[in-house]
This record gives structure tokens, sequence and C-alpha cells, in this order.
């Protein structure tokens, strides 16, 4: 019984490494590399974990890799084609969410602030001493449009 | 007895009053799910007990007596109601039956449209799906096995661990089927309109429900409110669509403050008052209908005998 525990434990972290590992190409936007995967993670994960995750999605095809020196560079199959070809479905989705009282689609993470709000927010946050590994990343983030 | 028919109807009251408060002292999983449940019971229990007066009343008048083999007189002194509240109660009745069938042809088309939309996604390793929105932007849709949307905009606003708090957050979404619970609880307020604070209490404990859990994905609560701080004044940039989102705005901030301060713990009192508030209101509305049952046979058995 434990030990299915343990495994099931196993295999939640192996996905979310797998999501984490995904996501964090798509904020790259470029190939990366293992040992760039692994300190844009961070967090204390071994470098053969990383390794690991990410010739196991280009097993299942959800990455594409290219030789550079030694090592390999991975990047999303299909990665902002991808993401573009989603855009209609994506804009229909948030019209419904908008019409629909928020059922469907579940509620965003986050909705709009007010200026008062943001400013709050912020105080909030400062206050709550930031922990090293929230702090945002640096050239981050994008605004204005 | 007539008096008991008042007891769903000042449940709902009490919901309308207590059901943010109530939603912000209990742990939200539990919040989410005992306001569900004790808003379906006043829907149902309120529905049943006024149908339960329409048809008493009705019963009396024109020529259902003759047609329907009853006596009138006995309906009348039995349950002593006046004609006006038989009528009130059958407008209302008709009204929130009418509003709640509507709600849920509307849930109903969502639902199968919302389904559509999510097969076109395209997700990379089953999971996640990228768009390319210059609005940074995060939600779950449920139905055919869930799908979580991030903007990549928004990928790129958060940091590492962020960001496996915003996926934890969707990912906890579709894994306790918050829909349902959003659904079920407008379905209600649809149908009784005191129940509208609970909607929305139930809106709000979903996403504190998905922050809790995010929160215990990473092992660090003031994580998860950095990752929500941060992906909140990432997208105030961003003037986006905005209108049924008025409520979330301020959501926000709380959600914040929730998780900077310690975990609500579980007070078994509040709970155990919720669901007393459900168990009376369906007794009070078994007791009323076996009541009218009772003095229609009454009613019944007087006309056979003249």
């Amino acid at each position: 019984m434990a030990r299915k525990r343990s495994v099931q434990k196993e295999s939640r972290a192996r996905g979310a490494l797998e999501l984490e590992v995904i996501s964090c190409l798509a904020a790259g936007g470029r190939p990366m590399t293992p040992a760039q995967v692994q300190e844009e993670i961070g967090g204390g994960i071994a470098y053969t974990t990383v390794m690991t995750t990410l010739s196991r999605l280009y097993a299942k095809r959800a990455l594409e890799r290219s030789p550079v020196g030694r090592a390999y560079e991975y990047s999303l199959i299909g990665g902002t084609q991808g993401a573009r070809s989603n855009m209609a479905a994506h804009q229909m989705l948030r019209l419904l969410d908008e019409e629909s009282d928020r059922a469907e689609v579940l509620a965003r993470f986050v909705a709009e602030l007010k200026p008062a709000d943001e400013k709050l927010l912020a105080t909030l946050i400062e206050r709550a001493a930031p922990t090293p590994s929230a702090r945002r990343r640096s050239g981050q983030p994008r605004t204005g449009s | 007895m007539i008096v008991l028919a008042a007891v769903p109807l000042l449940a709902g009251a009490l919901l309308f009053c207590v059901a943010r408060p109530l939603g912000r002292r209990l742990p939200p999983s539990l919040a989410v799910r005992l306001l569900t449940v004790l808003a379906l019971s006043v829907a149902l229990c309120s529905g049943l007990v006024l149908s339960v007066l329409a048809v008493l009343v009705g019963a009396r008048l024109g020529p259902l007596p003759r047609m329907g083999n009853w006596s009138a007189a006995v309906l009348r002194r039995d349950s002593g109601l006046p004609v006006l509240a038989g009528l009130v109660a059958c407008v209302v009745v008709a009204g929130c039956l009418t509003s709640a069938a509507v709600r849920a042809g509307r849930s109903l088309r969502d639902l199968a449209k919302a389904r559509r939309l999510a097969q076109t996604l395209h997700p990379i390793d089953d999971a996640l799906v990228l768009v390319e929105d210059d609005v940074p932007t995060a939600y779950a849709v449920a139905g055919s096995g869930g799908r979580v949307v991030v903007s990549t905009s928004m990928l790129r606003a958060l940091s590492a661990t962020e960001r496996r708090v915003l996926i934890a957050h969707e990912q906890a979404h579709l894994r306790h089927s918050h829909h349902v619970y959003l659904h079920l609880v407008r379905l209600a307020a649809a149908a009784n309109p005191l129940l509208r604070p609970t909607a929305n209490a139930v809106a709000a404990g979903i996403e504190r429900w998905a922050d809790e859990e995010a929160a215990a994905t990473v092992g660090d609560r003031r994580l998860a409110a950095h990752a929500l701080a941060n992906a909140a004044l990432a997208r105030a940039g961003h003037p986006g669509s905005g209108v049924a989102l008025a409520i979330a705005e301020s959501h926000v901030i709380e959600r914040v403050q929730a998780l900077l301060v310690a975990p609500v713990q579980r007070r078994h009192a509040l709970a155990s008052l919720v669901l007393l508030a459900a168990t009376a209101s369906w007794a009070a509305a078994t007791a009323i209908t076996i009541w009218a049952n009772n003095i229609v046979q009454a009613a019944e058995a007087v006309y056979l005998r003249r």
C-alpha cells in the first residue's frame, strides 16, 4: 500500500516536471540545452533528471532536438506555430467566458486589476519578504503592447 | 404546520446574509462543498414548499374541485390558506422554474460549446495548451479530459517556480471538477435569487481552493501568493475583456492576503450549522408535503361521501 502510494507520487512528480520543462521552453521561446533548462528551473533538480525528462518528452514527440556541440538543444515541436493555431479557439473561449459568467471556462488565474489594487498588491508582497525563488526573472515582464 | 413552509425560505435569507463570511471562515474545499449542498437544498426545498402551497390553493379554484372530485371547502378549512397567498406562490414558482430552465439550457449549451472548442486546441504532451496572446492569461477548460490554456506572455512574466504554482492551480480546477460546483450553484441561484451571494461565494471559494492546492504542491504558501500577485501585476498593463470579471478584481487581493496568513482552521461548529440548515430545510419540506397530502386525501374522502 505504502509502496503503491509512493509510486503514484513519483509518477505525479514526473508529470509535474515534464510540465515544468515544457513551460520553461515555452517561456524561453528558443531552443535550450539540458544545462540551460536545469539552470532556469532551479530548485536543486539534478542534471540527469532534467536530461531524462527532456529525452522522455522527445520520445513522446512533444519536443524536437538538434545537436549543438556534445549536447542537444531542445525546443517545442511547432512551438509558436502551434500556439498561433490555438488562437482562434482561445478567442472564442474567452468570449464564452464572458457570456456564460465563467462557468465553463474555469476562472482565469487572475483578472484585471484596478490601479488602486495594483498598488495594494505591490505593497502586500513587498511586506512578505520574497523568497529568492519567488523573485521575478530579470528582463521581465513584458509590459505594454 | 404552515409555519414550517418558512423554514427553507429562512435558510435562504440566512444564506443571503452570511454566505460570504461563511465562505471565508472555513477551509475553501469544505466551504465550497457545504455551500453548494446548502444552496441546492434551499432551492429545491423552497421550490417544493411553494409548489405545495400553490397546489393547495389552485385546487380550490374554478371547475377544478368538480373535475378532480375533491371538496374545495375542506381544502380551504384544513389548509387555512388565503387565495392570495396561493396565487403569489403560483407566480413565484412559475418564475423560478422558468429562470432555472433558462439557466440549465444555457449551461448545457455552454458545456457543449466549450467541449467542442477544447477539442480543437492542440495540447503539448496532452496537458498544456499554449496560446500566443499578448495579454498574460491562464485558465482551465473542463471537458474532454480538461485542458490548461496558458499564454506564452504569462509564462514569460513568471519565474520557474511561479509557473509551477500557476499550472498546479489550473490542474486543481480540473482534478476537482470545479465547474460542476459552479453549474449547480448557479442553477440554484437562478431558481432562487436569495442564493446569488452564495453563488459568488462558491466562485470565490473555488479559486481559493485551487490556490491552496497549488501552495501545497510547491510546499510554500508565500511563494503561491507571489505567483498570484506577479501574474495579476503582469496582466494589469493589459486592459482586456473584462466585463464579467468585475467581482474577480477584488478577489486577487483577498486571495493573496489569505495565502500570506495562516491557513483557515476547520470549524466543526460552523460546518455543522450549515448542515443543520440544509437538514431543517429538507425536514420542513417533507413535513409540508405530507401535511398537504393528508389534506387532499381528506378533501377527496368528503367529496366521495357526499
